[in-house]
C-alpha cells in the first residue's frame, strides 16, 4: 500500500516547489537527464569493469575455478582457510607491509625537504619543479628497465659510484638483503615528485603575514620552519600519508619488472603473489580469496587511519 | 558557438571543434583504409586458408621462424600463416591457456615440451592424428626417442617437436689452446670427473686472468635449474612428482650437485655474482674460457665473432645426461575445428620441419632426423659437435606446475640461490625446495 501512496506525495511536494518557482521542475528534470547522460559513459564502464569483476571475483573466491576452465564448483571457505594457513601469503603480506613502511617515510620526508628547498626562492624555480616531477611522468616499465641497468652488479652505475668510496660491489636486485631496499629507492625516485608538488602547492598557500609576524617576534628561519611551516602543512601531510600508504600497499609493477618477486621471494608483494597464484599457477578461485583477504586488511587499515585522524583532530 | 560552425579552409582558422572533427574523419579514413587493405590481402590469396600461428620466439630464433613461415607460405598456395609473437614465459602461456579454455584458440602454436603436462590433461590441446602426420612424412622413426616420447601425454601425441635445445658447454678455442686443454682434433679434451673439470677451468683462468668459467644464475631460476638438473641426472638420480603424494627425490645426489656448483662459484673458477647478461658479456669479451649456456646463444657468439666451439656438458658423474627442452607445435583446443584448416596445419608443420636446417643455424638441434642426417648439417660447426646431446636429453620432471617459464623454476631459485651464494647449507636449501613441492602436490590439480 505504501508504495502506491508514496508517488502522489512526492508529486505534491514537487507541486509545492513548482508553485513557489514555476520554471524550476522542468529544467531540473532536464538537468537530471542531461546529468545522467553525461554520467552514462563512466557508469557503464564502472559497472562493466569494476563492479562486475568485484562481485564475480568474490563469487570465484568460493569456487575451485582454474584459469583453464576446470574445477568451477563451489568449495565453501576452503580457499580462505587454505590462504590463512599459507606461509607464502603471509610472507608476501609481510613484504608488502615492509615495503609500505620503507617507502612511505622517505616519500613524505624527501618530498617535504625538496618542496621547502624549492620554495626558498632559488633561482630557476621551474627547472627544479620540472626535474623533481619529471620521473613521475615515466611509465613503470621505463623506470624499471633503466634501474635494472643501474643496479647491474658488474656494469651498473650504482656499483661504480659506491666503488669510488671503496665499497665492494653488491648484487642489488639479486641479494636478499638489498633487493627490497633497491626497489624502495627506485620507487622513491620515481614517485616522490607527486608528493613534492602537493607540498609545494600547500607551502605557497601559507599566508606570508604569519612569517612576517614571526620575524617581528624574532623567530629565526628554523623556528619558522618548525612552528609555522610544518604545522600549517599538517593536513597535506595527512593526505600524502594516506595516498602513499594505499599506493604502496598495492605495489606490483616495479617488483614484477625488476625482480619478479625474487630473490627467494624477498620482494614478493601480495599483488605479485595474487598474480602468480592466479595466472602462472592457474588457481583463480584461490587467488580471488587472497585478494579478498587483502581487501579486508586494506579496509581495516583505512578505518584505523580514519579513526586516528578523528582522534588527532579532537 | 559561432566559431565552431566555421568549416576548415573557409577562413583558415582552426578551432578546437574543427580539429576534433578533422581527426575523427582521419581516424575514420584510417579505419576504412585498413579494412580495404585487409580485403585486398584476402583476395590476393584466393582460396588460401588463413591460419593463425602463435609463438614466443623473440630473439634470433624469432627471425629464423619468420623466415620459415614465409618459406612455407610461398611453397603452399593452399594456406597463409600469420604469426602472432608474444613475450616468452608466463605472459605467453597465460594467453594461450585462456584462448584454449575459451575454445577460440589459434590454429597452431609453439609450446615447450616440458609444459605439456600442464596443458594436455586439462583439454587445452587437441591431439595430433598419427595417420595424417605419417601421410606428411612425420613418423616415430624420424625423431630421436627421448624427443618423441616427450611429446606424448596420456598415450596420445599432443605435440610435434621442432627441435631440442639442451644446456651445453661453450668454450673459447683460443683460450683453450693457450691453456693446453685441446685434444689433437682441436676440440676440448674429454673430461670425466668434477676434479678434472675444475682443473681445466683453472688452467683457463690462468690464461684469461679473470675467470675460467662463466655461468649466470643470479635471479634466474631457469639457469640454476638447468645446470643443477644436468648434474643431478648425471648421477642416475630421478625426481618424480605425483599429485597427492610427497616428492620422490634423491637428496644425496641433489646435495652433491649443489655442492659441486658451490665449488665452481668460488670467484676464481667463476664469479658468484654473475647474472645471465653479465656471464654472456664476460664470455664474449674473452674474460673466461668456458660458458654454460643454452644452444640458443649461438647466434650471439656468431655475431660477436667469438672464436668458439661447443660440446655437450661433459659427463662428470658417470651417467651421460643433459638438461633440455624442446620447442614443439601444438594444436590449441578449438571447440569446432574446421577439418580443411586442420589439414593445412599438418602441411604447414611438416613444411617447417623439413626446412628446419635454417632453424639449426639458430643453435637448436633439429628434432626431425632427416634434417640432422641430411646434407649440410655436418658442416654446421659447432652445431654438429653437440648434436649427440640429443641422445641424452632430460626434460623437467612432469607435473602441472613444471616446465620452462613456470613457477617451478622460481621455487627452485627461492631455495637454492642462497646455497649458490654460499649463505645456506646445500641440504637445507634443497629440503626447502622439496617442502615447497610437497605443498604444491598436496593441493588440488587446477588443470583437470
Amino acid at each position: 500500500m505504501t508504495e502506491v501512496v508514496a508517488p502522489p506525495r512526492a508529486e505534491v511536494s514537487v507541486q509545492t516547489i513548482a508553485n513557489a518557482a514555476p520554471r524550476m521542475p522542468r529544467s531540473r528534470r532536464r538537468e537530471n537527464t542531461v546529468g545522467w547522460a553525461f554520467l552514462a559513459p563512466f557508469a557503464v564502464v564502472f559497472v562493466l569493469f569494476l563492479v562486475t569483476p568485484l562481485a564475480w571475483g568474490f563469487y570465484l573466491s568460493f569456487t575451485g575455478q582454474s584459469l583453464t576452465g576446470a574445477g568451477g564448483g563451489l568449495v565453501g571457505f576452503a580457499n580462505y582457510s587454505e590462504a590463512l594457513g599459507d606461509p607464502d601469503m603471509w610472507r608476501s603480506m609481510g613484504n608488502t607491509l615492509w615495503f609500505t613502511v620503507l617507502s612511505t617515510v622517505p616519500l613524505v620526508l624527501v618530498a617535504l625537504a625538496m618542496a621547502v628547498l624549492v620554495n626558498l626562492g632559488l633561482p630557476g624555480q621551474w627547472i627544479w619543479r620540472l626535474a623533481f616531477f619529471m620521473p613521475y611522468l615515466l611509465a613503470s616499465s621505463v623506470v624499471s628497465l633503466f634501474w635494472v641497468w643501474l643496479y647491474n652488479p658488474q656494469l651498473g652505475l650504482v656499483n661504480a659510484l659506491t666503488g669510488l668510496f671503496g665499497a665492494t660491489p653488491v648484487a642489488w636486485l639479486q641479494d636478499t638483503d638489498w633487493a627490497m631496499i633497491a626497489i624502495v629507492v627506485t620507487t622513491v625516485w620515481w614517485t616522490v615528485g607527486f608528493n613534492f608538488l602537493l607540498y609545494l602547492a600547500a607551502l605557497q598557500n601559507i599566508p606570508e603575514q604569519q612569517y612576517e609576524a614571526a620575524a617581528l617576534d624574532g623567530a629565526g628561519k628554523w623556528r619558522q620552519l618548525f612552528s609555522i611551516t610544518i604545522p600549517q602543512l599538517a593536513p597535506t601531510t595527512m593526505l600524502i600519508v594516506i595516498l602513499q600508504v594505499l599506493a604502496s600497499l598495492k605495489v606490483f609493477d616495479q617488483v614484477y619488472q625488476m625482480t619478479g618477486g625474487g630473490p627467494g621471494g624477498a620482494t614478493r608483494s601480495t599483488v605479485e603473489y595474487i598474480f602468480e597464484v592466479g595466472f602462472t599457477g592457474y588457481r583463480f578461485g584461490y587467488s580471488s580469496a587472497i585478494s579478498y583477504i587483502f581487501f579486508a586488511i586494506i579496509v581495516i587499515v583505512s578505518i584505523a587511519q580514519f579513526v586516528f585522524r578523528k582522534g588527532a583532530r579532537s | 558557438m559561432t566559431p565552431a560552425r566555421v568549416p576548415i579552409g573557409s577562413t583558415g582558422v582552426l578551432t578546437r571543434r574543427s580539429v576534433l572533427a578533422g581527426s575523427a574523419a582521419l581516424f575514420g579514413g584510417a579505419f576504412l583504409a585498413t579494412g580495404l587493405s585487409g580485403c585486398a590481402a584476402t583476395a590476393g590469396q584466393s582460396g588460401a586458408e588463413q591460419l593463425a600461428f602463435w609463438h614466443l620466439l623473440t630473439g634470433g630464433d624469432g627471425i629464423k621462424m619468420a623466415g620459415l613461415v614465409d618459406e612455407a607460405n610461398a611453397d603452399n598456395p593452399g594456406f597463409h600463416v600469420t604469426q602472432t609473437v608474444l613475450t616468452w614465459g608466463t605472459p605467453y602461456y597465460t594467453k594461450l591457456a585462456m584462448a584454449s579454455a575459451g575454445g577460440r584458440a589459434p590454429d597452431v602454436a609453439v609450446m615447450h615440451a616440458s609444459r605439456l603436462p600442464g596443458y594436455a590433461p586439462g583439454g587445452l590441446l587437441d591431439p595430433w592424428d598419427l595417420d595424417v602426420l605419417a601421410h606428411y612424412g612425420i613418423t616415430e622413426d624420424s625423431f630421436p626417442a627421448p624427443i618423441w616420447e616427450a611429446c606424448f601425454s596420456g598415450g596420445e601425441l599432443f605435440s610435434v617437436a621442432l627441435d631440442a635445445h639442451p644446456f651445453i658447454l661453450m668454450y673459447n678455442t683460443e683460450i683453450a689452446a693457450a691453456a693446453g686443454v685441446l685434444g689433437p682434433d682441436g676440440q676440448l679434451i674429454d673430461i670425466d670427473s668434477p676434479e678434472q673439470f675444475v682443473d681445466v677451468a683453472r688452467k683457463m683462468q690462468v690464461v684469461t686472468g679473470k675467470h675460467g668459467l662463466s655461468y649466470g644464475y643470479l635471479g634466474d631460476g631457469a639457469q640454476m635449474w638447468r645446470l643443477f638438473y644436468t648434474f643431478y641426472k648425471q648421477q642416475g638420480a630421478d625426481m618424480t612428482l605425483t599429485p597427492g603424494e610427497n616428492v620422490e627425490v634423491d637428496e644425496d645426489a641433489a646435495v652433491t650437485s649443489l655442492e659441486f656448483m658451490q665449488t665452481l662459484l668460488d670467484d676464481t673458477v667463476a664469479t658468484a655474482s654473475g647474472d645471465y647478461a653479465t656471464a654472456l658479456a664476460e664470455f664474449v669479451n674473452g674474460e673466461s674460457g668456458l660458458f654454460f649456456s643454452g644452444v640458443w646463444e649461438l647466434p650471439t657468439m656468431t655475431a660477436a665473432n667469438v672464436p668458439m666451439d661447443a660440446t655437450p656438458i661433459p659427463t662428470l658423474f658417470g651417467t651421460p645426461a643433459v638438461y633440455a627442452d624442446s620447442h614443439t607445435f601444438v594444436l590449441p583446443h578449438q571447440d569446432n575445428p574446421d577439418p580443411a584448416r586442420r589439414e593445412e596445419v599438418y602441411l604447414f608443420v611438416s613444411n617447417v620441419l623439413k626446412n628446419s636446417i635454417s632453424w639449426a643455424q639458430a643453435g637448436h638441434i633439429p628434432a626431425y632426423l632427416p634434417v640432422v642426417d641430411g646434407p649440410g648439417y655436418a658442416e654446421l660447426i659447432p652445431q654438429a659437435h653437440y648434436a649427440m646431446a640429443a641422445e641424452n636429453l632430460n626434460y623437467d620432471p612432469q607435473a602441472w606446475f613444471t616446465g620452462s617459464g613456470s613457477d617451478f623454476q622460481n621455487f627452485f631459485a627461492e631455495n637454492v640461490q642462497s646455497v649458490l651464494l654460499n649463505k645456506t647449507d646445500a641440504r637445507a636449501g634443497f629440503q626447502g625446495f622439496v617442502r615447497r613441492l610437497n605443498v604444491l602436490l598436496s593441493k588440488p590439480n587446477p588443470v583437470r
